[in-house]
């Protein structure tokens, strides 16, 4: 049987979904053995630009070059996979979008008016092509990738996860950092499958692996939180670390900006 | 006749990049090295964040320096803030940063490097004859990268160092463990230094070249709060701004740097030549042997730089492991913070150069102002002026024989230099 051609592309972010597969060093021979790699842009100056049987895509398109890119590689890709959250949800660089214009951030970074880099407001890729898979993380996780690897080796798509990270903090029996110690965990709206490793540390989760797509109640971790003592620009801010994009956390967004000028209009 | 010698996209690099070369009948008219990573706007969206969580936001600017970015953003925040950390921390985090540069160097020497010079686009290509040293060099990099595991949480964007120490302490028993792989792992980290030593470097980019790293302190090693410059000069962290001069070009989307009008280069090379006298051990032994080959103005031989470090860090980790287990394990607990509107400035030696973060807090401790400066954003300007030496060196060829010369001169330029963030 031929062997499936694979390509593995990344388009704006920190390159650290490609790195994770290069960090399968025990498996990494092998696994990439059972594909003919038609492009790795992170791991090999190999490349052919032919049909592939499945694309493996980190980053988000950020820059009009990002989204020609992405539809070429759809055009030629039978299956299409969204690589981390920067391919889902834009991750922490859509963190002021619909905050923030992009010629504000170019004036403040580059400290030009003009757009020198044609970019656009960071988005995942389904935002602009339709996706097959999303594997979702900051980055994935190793088990993830190879599960999905392997389903896809026999043809399959493996199956995405719904719950959030406190079901997995439940399971290793992690005492709650959010009701015993008041810290702001994000775990109860966030896609679990890092098997809740900040709270494991004593830590609160910062929503790396994003909102459970459909499922995660913004407004009541707001309330949650505020209860707790944390005041909004502080919960605002952290639910779009990784959550600028979502339109849960970009409606609540407005409506406390649309309170908080009201009160100040009234003071 | 007008010629133009492009390398469209850059590979094996841990981002995107394209060169340029415009030849007008004898005359080198351009060098364009352009940077085309999109631009994330860290500095933008950070503003407003409370300080405890900037480091886990700042450090996913790069995957492969994601300690280096952490550590960075963690030491500026107290100094800001007037933080003393304990001994154990300092030697966790000295533990860290040594181990992220194991990784990275393993990965670049011999999976981004290496390739160039046997003549292979990939490592996994380069396995099918050299399948011993590919499984070598990736238990190699698997050791930095258990350090990441342990000691932060995770390969690649950990949690676990904190602003004032420690989250959750590693066990004396995964620090052994550690201790036993890089012991075990260390004749890899002296081969690559052997191996690089006995290839030939080609000399066809050599060209003046001003030096910067940071001062270590007494011993070789990736932090500290001062400047070292190859013209004799030092300078605290905090004058940054004078030393890089960053400016916005139009074609690259990372700034370029320059230090008294020229360009310069950080990284390996630079710390290596520097600091040489504070290498110890296996690595001073081997600096001694080859000090040669490591020569100031070719950047190209930056390869070999890093392979010494490589020892080096080998060495480190198992020294600092060593004094944690002989002082004890101490569940310690952050320091308390005291946030005050106030500035902070640190460095660090990223595996790629030197690696600044400088904020502004208001009394809360949130984000006012931000500014970073990476290695790669520093040494745009210095590969650009490579590739200009190394055009004009190959001007004359034939047309056909200059394409394939500039491609085999660009390539190990720019794996000399590995880039990444914007
Ligand atoms: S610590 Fe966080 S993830 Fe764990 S149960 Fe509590 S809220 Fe959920
Ligand atoms: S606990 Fe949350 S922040 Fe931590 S790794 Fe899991 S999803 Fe990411």
């Amino acid at each position: 049987m031929a062997k499936p051609k694979l390509g593995i592309f990344s388009l704006t972010g920190c390159g650290g979904d490609q790195l994770m597969i290069l960090n399968m060093e025990n498996e990494l021979l092998d696994l990439l053995s059972y594909f003919e790699i038609k492009d790795f842009q992170e791991g090999s100056s190999y490349h052919e630009d032919v049909e592939l049987d499945i694309a493996l895509v980190e980053g988000s398109v950020s820059t009009e070059t990002d989204l020609k890119r992405l539809k070429e590689i759809r055009e030629k890709s039978k299956t299409l996979i969204a690589l981390g959250d920067c391919a889902i949800g834009g991750c922490v660089q859509a963190m002021r979008n619909g905050q923030m214009s992009m010629a504000e951030r170019m004036k403040k970074v580059y400290g030009v008016e003009e757009d020198y880099y044609d970019v656009l407001e960071p988005k995942g890729l389904s935002a602009h092509v339709k996706v097959d898979l999303e594997i979702p993380g900051c980055p994935i996780e190793k088990t993830e990738i190879f599960r999905a690897i392997t389903s896809l080796l026999h043809g399959d798509l493996p199956e995405t996860i719904d719950y959030p990270v406190c079901v997995e903090c439940k399971l290793n029996g992690y005492p709650c950092v959010l009701v015993e110690k008041g810290m702001p965990c994000l775990g109860p709206l966030t896609t679990a499958g890092c098997d809740a490793r900040c709270p494991g540390l004593g830590l609160d989760c910062i929503g790396c692996r994003g909102p459970i797509p459909d499922e995660a109640n913004a407004a009541a971790e707001l309330d949650v939180l505020l209860e707790k003592g944390y005041d909004e620009k502080y919960i605002i801010n952290r639910l779009r670390f990784f959550g600028g994009n979502f339109e849960d956390i970009q409606k609540l967004t407005k409506k406390i900006s649309e309170r908080r000028n009201k009160t100040e209009g009234n003071e | 006749m007008k010629r133009v010698i492009e390398v469209e996209e850059l590979t094996r690099v841990e981002g995107h990049g394209r060169v340029e070369v415009v030849i007008d009948g004898e005359e080198i008219k351009d060098v364009n090295m352009a940077i085309f990573e999109g631009p994330r706007f860290f500095e933008a969206f950070i503003e407003t964040v409370h300080y405890e969580k900037v480091p886990d936001i700042m450090r996913r600017i790069c995957a492969i320096c994601t300690a280096s970015h952490s550590l960075a953003s963690i030491r500026a925040i107290e100094k800001a803030f007037n933080v003393k950390v304990t001994e154990q921390t300092s030697l966790l985090r000295d533990l860290l940063i040594h181990g992220e540069m194991i990784e990275s160097h393993a990965l670049h020497v011999f999976m981004l490097a290496l390739p160039d010079y046997l003549g292979f686009p990939d490592a996994v290509r380069m396995a099918s004859k050299y399948p011993k040293e590919v499984k070598a060099a990736l238990r190699l990099k698997q050791a930095g990268n258990m350090v990441h595991n342990i000691v932060s949480g995770r390969e690649v964007h950990g949690m676990n160092e904190r602003v004032g120490g420690f989250s959750t302490v590693p066990s004396e028993q995964d620090l052994k463990q550690i201790k036993m792989v890089m012991a075990a792992t260390k004749p890899t980290a002296e081969l690559a230094v052997d191996l690089f030593a006995k290839l030939e470097t080609p000399k066809f980019a050599e060209s003046d070249n001003v030096l910067m790293a940071l001062d270590p302190g007494d011993k070789f090693g990736f932090m500290g709060d001062y400047v070292l410059v190859s013209d004799g000069t030092r300078h605290p962290v905090e004058n940054y701004q004078a030393l890089t001069n960053e400016r916005t070009v139009k074609y690259s989307h990372a700034k370029f740097s320059s230090y008294k009008g020229s360009s310069f280069m950080v990284g390996a090379l630079p710390r290596v030549l520097l600091n040489k006298d504070k290498l110890e051990g296996t690595a001073a032994a081997l600096y001694d042997e080859h000090k040669d080959l490591l020569t100031q103005n070719n950047t190209l031989t930056n390869n070999l730089a890093q392979a010494i470090e490589l020892v080096h860090s080998v060495d480190r980790c198992i020294e600092d492991i060593d004094a944690l287990l002989s002082n004890g394990l101490k569940n310690e607990g952050l320091v308390e913070i005291e946030v005050k509107a106030n500035r902070g400035t640190a460095a660090v030696e990223a595996p790629r150069g030197i690696l600044y973060h400088d904020y502004t807090f208001d009394g809360e401790g949130c984000i006012v102002k931000c500014n970073v400066i990476t290695p790669t954003a520093q040494n745009a300007a210095n590969m650009e002026k490579d590739y200009r030496a190394a055009a004009k060196r190959l001007i004359s060829e034939p047309d056909e024989k200059l394409v394939n010369a500039s491609n085999l001169s660009l390539e190990p330029t720019t794996h000399a230099y590995p880039a990444r963030c914007t």
